[in-house]
């Protein structure tokens, strides 16, 4: 059975007793109808908290560059600036929408709503918590894979249509960057999907536990490089420093969205925190143990038994410390990312290239068949399992 | 019926968008009409029950072929002015009313030629295809055919795509003298 925010509601009795009352009062069986409505709001709901923290993102990235660089930041609006963001909103849909008169017109409205819908699609499937999660697809990071490369349509097609040499070599880069570099990031998440045995966030987030140990970063040497192999193809995806060579401020005034204005632009730099946080959040979900929380507390068995909950409160408990554990996972991966901007210079194209092909694309083959090898050899265990083990053995225990 | 309707904006999407394909004079802008139309056919795969089918046809074609295309077009100038210098349009709109008449005839036989030949699997099937429409992964199932009953055309196409690599890295290497 898939695990979706449906069959997380449907094993209470309330949603029970409010799906049959609405059958009697329809006249007839209401559970696709309510299902649909689950759906609409969950998916309602995670859009609107992922455009915030996308608007927060950009906050963000002010202020710890503020930080970085001994400045004071955004600070007049609201307490801390916090709400910098949203008058940032709002100053873009004041602004006038203007499309360059030589530029096409039909790609060039298309570009940022591809962007944004490549990285929207994607929230279908990260998996927030054990119940919140609005789709656990048989193949899921395929999914994923699949429709965040729209993103990389969306960049070229700005670049194109706008018709300014600026924007066309942006978006070229952007283009030949996000293609280049997903070899390595989808070889890095197969060695994952070999460990788990399934495509499915679900698989491969309860293949793993609460404690850094279990998680599969720990797993074995080869995933542990895999995940800085992930990482620093991540950040190459999502056009961060050191790899913005597409929106290259120095050299190509701001790269694909030089032309946009208003909230066109705004939908390419929501995008792009977006983004940061989806690419921020599969790196947490198969590396970093997802949404797992130690002892096993998330499912809220604890709560249920030992401290004599009621089983909704209990189970709720629960949902809430894993939600925790993940964002505060990828909120960590997050400020990495902003933290890695502000810090490291940009690279030249050519090094680009040659660090994805020459130097990741290999790293992450040889990461593979380790992987392979490795579940060969030692059945899946992880490295901790066997030292412990190795270990106890060794000291005369189980004789 | 959520199967019904994710099926008839699958089809909708795939046939309107073939239209517009064909209908259009910029290749570009063909080549998004295109980008549409993978997509319906993607629904259409999940709308069968095909997941791992659909994710693929997203993979491949929204994410490599789409891009090469739209690249390719770029580079060699496709998009560029639709007249010659002597003003005559350098991409002539698609056909005549002859050619329309001949298309669409030809069409309609072909299409009620392959629904008599393909009468009786729809008839005996019926049960089987709406049972196979459940949650049910077809990775494992694809994944195990691949490396057994498959494997030499598995490997046959690795190797062709080895060769394309190899092909693509002389063609493109600097020459040295």
């Amino acid at each position: 059975m898939n695990s979706t925010i449906v069959s997380y509601l449907s094993q209470f009795e309330g949603y029970q007793k409010f799906v049959s009352m609405a059958s009697s009062f329809l006249g007839s069986n209401a559970s696709g109808y309510i299902t649909f409505l689950v759906f609409f709001l969950g998916a309602f709901v995670i859009v609107n908290v992922m455009a915030l923290i996308g608007g927060l993102g950009t906050y963000a990235e002010r202020k710890i560059s503020a930080d970085l660089q001994m400045r004071q930041g955004p600070n007049r609006v609201g307490p801390y600036g916090i709400l910098q963001f949203l008058a940032d909103g709002v100053k873009m849909i004041m602004k006038e929408d203007i499309i360059p008169s030589a530029s096409d017109k039909f790609m060039f409205t298309l570009a940022p709503l591809l962007a944004l819908l490549g990285v929207l699609a994607t929230f279908a499937v990260i998996p927030f918590s054990s119940g919140l999660m609005l789709s656990d697809l048989n193949v899921g990071v395929f999914y994923l894979i699949g429709v965040s490369s729209l993103v990389g349509v969306g960049v070229f097609l700005a670049g194109y249509s706008s018709n300014s040499k600026w924007s066309m070599l942006g978006g070229m880069r952007g283009a030949s960057q996000i293609i280049s570099y997903e070899v390595p990031v989808t070889l890095s998440i197969l060695s994952i999907v070999l460990l788990a045995g399934g495509m499915s966030f679900g698989t491969l987030v309860n293949a793993q536990s609460g404690f850094p140990h279990e998680w599969f970063i720990l797993h074995n040497p080869f995933t542990f490089i895999g995940f800085f192999v992930y990482f620093i193809g991540a950040l190459a995806e999502t056009n961060r420093a050191p790899f913005d060579l597409p929106e290259a401020e120095s050299e190509l005034v701001s790269g694909y969205h030089t032309e946009y204005t208003g909230m066109r632009f705004a939908f390419f730099a929501l995008a792009e925190y977006m983004e940061v946080f989806v690419v921020c959040g599969v790196a947490a979900a198969l590396f970093l143990g997802g949404y797992k929380v130690p002892f096993d507390l998330g499912d809220g068995a604890f709560f249920t038994h030992t401290l004599h909950l009621p089983e909704f409160i209990g189970k709720n408990i629960g949902q809430v410390l894993e939600l925790g554990s993940f964002f505060t996972k990828t909120l960590v991966l997050y400020y990495i990312v902003i933290w890695i901007r502000w810090t490291l210079p940009r690279l030249r194209v050519d090094q680009l290239m040659t660090l994805c092909w020459k130097y990741l694309t290999p790293i992450a083959l040889f990461n593979l068949v380790g992987c392979a090898f490795w579940m060969y050899y030692f059945e899946g265990k992880s490295l901790y399992v066997l030292l412990f083990k190795s270990a106890a053995h060794a000291a005369g225990a189980g004789h | 019926m959520f199967e019904q309707i994710l099926f008839l904006l699958s089809a909708t999407a795939t046939i309107g968008f073939t239209v517009a394909v064909v209908g259009t004079n910029n290749l570009m802008h063909a080549c998004m009409y295109l980008l549409g139309t993978l997509f319906g056919v993607a629904g259409l795969y999940a709308t069968i029950g095909a997941d791992f089918l659909a994710a693929t046809q997203i993979v491949v074609y929204a994410g490599g072929v789409v891009i090469l295309m739209l690249f390719a077009i770029m580079l060699t100038g496709g998009a560029e002015d639709k007249k010659n210098r002597f003003g005559i349009e350098k991409i002539p709109s698609m056909g005549s009313t002859k050619t329309y008449i001949v298309a669409g005839a030809s069409v309609l036989i072909i299409a009620m030629i392959v629904l008599k030949m393909t009468a009786n699997i729809h008839t005996a099937n019926k049960d089987l295809a709406v049972a196979s429409t459940g949650n049910e992964s077809t990775v494992f199932n694809i994944g195990s055919l691949l490396l057994t009953d498959h494997i030499l055309a598995f490997e046959i196409s690795s190797i062709l795509l080895l060769g394309a690599l190899v092909g693509a890295a002389i063609i493109a290497r600097p020459k040295r003298n």
